[in-house]
């Protein structure tokens, strides 16, 4: 059944994904930062209010995940910035994230060489959000 | 009242911010993302690794990498111990790879070897050798400049 996104259903979901990779464990192996998504509000596109997705993901695993105010996501150790629809872009494999990033379309905050190193984790985390099926607002 | 001993403190920590700041220069007031991105990673790599800033140190070349699925690139101007980022490609390179975004992240994941020579028995080296191999990896200036080459991967390695 889809879930709103960006909601609390959609983040269970979401972790589940993530703990169900094997691919994920293998390649966040090593991996103790916590991870903020920032989803900007496009109240025309019926996403009026920014929301944070906040990762606490930990050795390969996702210990939690969860949707709450921006300003929880931007409190993290790496912070990606995007509006809803470069977000649902990501999401419905429209657009890849690695290439995203190098174009500007998603802004990443933290280390950079830690989070290059970590790429095949990061497409894989991308790749659990597009199994979540969503309900989009702006699709209503 | 200006404490004269605080004020030397602060002009030294002010002299060494400068000095870092130098490190890596933009010629666009507007550089690209991805121009951001690479000159980030290799400031922090530098900052980071003895042995990379080294190499960092004794480097000087002209080098192009253009990511081919997102039609934008850059020219690394590493000068002894100085780089400038140029959006786009400039004239004059020593070296110029081409390749798509995975690949251009995968050379920024190839191991170090022991000699100082990037690893291509791995997964990762196997996967950027056998890129090589079907051209879908494409380095121009490669076979007179090796050494160059390996210099800028170790640079470029956060392995």
């Amino acid at each position: 059944m889809a879930v709103k996104a960006f909601s609390s259903d959609w983040a269970k979901q979401f972790k589940d994904e993530v703990n169900k990779s094997s691919v994920y464990k293998s390649a966040g192996k090593g991996w103790k930062w916590t991870v903020g998504l920032v989803v900007e509000a496009e109240p025309d596109k019926n996403f009026p209010e920014s929301r944070g997705v906040v990762m606490d993901l930990f050795d390969g695993e996702a210990r939690d995940i969860t949707v709450g105010p921006a300003s929880d996501a931007q409190k993290c150790d790496f912070v990606i910035t995007a509006p809803y629809t470069r977000w649902k872009q990501v999401a419905m494999k429209e657009l890849d994230a690695t290439k995203g990033m190098l174009q500007g379309k998603l802004k990443l905050k933290g280390d950079l060489p830690t989070i290059v190193r970590y790429t095949k984790a990061s497409q894989e985390m991308t790749e659990c959000t597009t199994r979540v099926a969503v309900e989009w607002p702006d699709e209503r | 009242m200006h404490d004269p001993g605080r004020g030397r403190m602060a002009r030294r920590k002010v002299e060494t911010t400068a000095k870092e700041s130098a490190l890596v220069e933009y010629a666009s007031q507007e550089p690209s993302a991805f121009a951001e991105m690479l000159g980030g990673l290799i400031e922090a790599n530098v900052r980071a690794n003895p042995n990379k800033r080294k190499d960092f140190d004794a480097l000087v070349a002209r080098v192009g990498i253009w990511v081919t699925d997102i039609d934008e690139g850059v020219t690394l101007v590493f000068d002894a111990g100085r780089l400038t980022v140029y959006n786009g490609l400039e004239p004059r390179r020593t070296i110029t790879i081409r390749a798509e975004a995975e690949t251009v992240m995968s050379l920024s994941n190839l191991k170090i070897g022991p000699l100082g020579l990037p690893v291509y028995y791995d997964e990762v080296g196997r996967s950027v050798a056998l890129k090589l191999l079907r051209r879908k990896l494409q380095i121009d200036g490669l076979v007179p400049n090796i050494a160059t080459l390996n210099r800028v991967t170790r640079i470029f390695s956060v392995q």
